[in-house]
């Protein structure tokens, strides 16, 4: 599948759409999963699809063809955020009648506001969609590897030098190199920090 | 950074962080941070930077998922999508198809015997597939308010006699629509939809384990496009 013709897509070229449609399809589709799998996976498809239909709205914004992933999945982030928030408002609003221990219970057991609760959530789409291209070329794949392995998989430091066949003692520096271009890409969108110092207050 | 180093810090940090660290390496920790509020401050730093990570890897690795094909519907709903954003064309075909729709409606008004006839002879010879159920439906964004769709749907309705004819004014709701599909899977199923404002027909259509789907301008006319819709939905039932 190749890369789509910017000009051709600003322009309106339908069959420059259909190959575009078919090359962003995955990351939409697969965004839009990461955030609504738990909650609404029955939402992902429409969500998928509404984040396309946004994104064509917007292409005339868009300057390099390399920007095309990012922002959609930029869009389809704000677009389950906002889908999520959505449901369980209405879910909440809907049991006006509950005692407060229930609705205390609830809301303890009820993990699916959190999604709304990330320091990404209120991110202008362009400015996520911005961290976002940087780290996929500013990230390099051994690093980002272990950075997943880490934060995501819960890997221990002992784990991931085993896992990757690294000194112990490289573990830290991968992951201290690997948060320090996170802090830089960081730097550069004010927003971002803005978020981040609110979690730090 | 007082005795300890700064990769020293990180790592008890990081540990700490992950609930990874031993009781020997907390307490270091939270020594040397006890004693240097700086330390406490990139400690802290560290924790949201940790919790903005946690959110972006996964996105950075979604962002460059490749494997997933694109639905049928959904390619159709989008490239409406492309043709109400970007006019061009589509707007120039339009407005003729708006001038065209006026002349064609009056012609129809004028001259429905005639219309009638052409139904008669010549429609049912495509449209009874075998067994192929045939489901039709029409989108008028703004045909409710200027009330000149009972033409269009009488006009649908001459084309396939044995299908009621589906109204939708919002896309959402025909989207929905094209998406549920008879259960019967042994017959060929067809989609026909009439989109008035993008100006044409598409038909989208299951036999056994095959999808097509084939998009038809109004030109010159609706009723030659749904003339070329039936013929290709008899073609796809082997008729």
């Amino acid at each position: 599948m190749s890369v789509p013709e910017l000009s051709a897509l600003k322009s309106g070229d339908a069959d420059a759409w259909d190959e575009a449609f078919r090359w962003l399809w995955p990351t939409a589709f697969a965004v839009a999963q990461l955030k609504l799998q738990p909650y609404l996976p029955e939402d992902i498809e429409d969500v998928a699809v509404e984040a396309l239909e946004e994104l064509v709205e917007k292409v005339a914004q868009i300057k390099e063809v390399e920007e095309l992933k990012p922002l959609t999945a930029s869009i389809a982030h704000n677009l389950a955020v906002s889908r999520l928030r959505e449901r369980f408002a209405a879910k909440r609003g809907a049991g006006v009648t509950e005692s407060l221990e229930a609705r205390r219970e609830a809301e303890e057991n009820d993990t699916g506001p959190a999604s709304g609760d990330s320091p990404l959530a209120d991110l202008e789409q362009t400015e996520l969609a911005g961290l976002l291209g940087e780290l996929q070329t500013q990230l390099k794949p051994e690093q980002r590897r272990i950075l997943n392995d880490f934060f995501m998989r819960g890997l221990s430091y002992e784990q991931i030098a085993a896992k990757h066949n690294v000194a112990l003692g490289s573990v830290g520096v991968y992951l201290k190199r690997g948060l320090e271009a996170m802090r830089r890409q960081g730097a550069q969108h004010p927003k971002l920090l803005k978020e981040l110092e609110a979690h730090l207050r | 950074m007082n005795s300890m180093n700064d990769q020293r810090f990180f790592d008890l940090a990081m540990k700490a962080i992950a609930n990874h660290a031993t009781d020997n390496e907390r307490a270091e920790l939270e020594s040397v941070v006890a004693s240097n509020p700086e330390l406490k401050a990139e400690l802290e730093r560290l924790r949201a930077e940790s919790r903005v990570v946690k959110e972006v890897l996964p996105l950075v690795e979604a962002a460059e998922a490749k494997e997933k094909e694109l639905p049928g519907y959904a390619r159709v709903r989008l490239q409406s999508k492309v043709r109400e954003t970007f006019g061009g064309t589509s707007a120039a075909r339009s407005e003729a198809e708006t001038a065209h729709i006026e002349g064609w409606r009056f012609w129809m008004i004028g001259l429905a015997a005639t219309t009638a006839l052409v139904a008669v002879l010549l429609v049912p010879i495509l449209t009874k597939p075998s067994g192929a159920i045939v489901q039709v439906a029409m989108l008028d964004l703004v045909g409710a308010t200027r009330g000149t769709n009972t033409v269009d749907v009488e006009t649908l309705r001459q084309v396939w006699k044995e299908s009621p004819v589906e109204s939708f004014s919002s896309p959402p709701a025909l989207a929905e629509w094209e998406k549920t599909w008879p259960e019967k899977r042994k017959r060929p199923a067809f989609k026909v939809i009439y989109d008035r404002s993008a100006g044409e027909v598409r038909v989208m259509g299951r036999s056994k384990e095959k999808e097509f789907q084939k998009t038809f301008p109004i030109e010159p006319d609706l009723q030659t496009a749904l003339r070329r819709a039936a013929s290709f939905i008899a073609g796809e039932t082997g008729r």
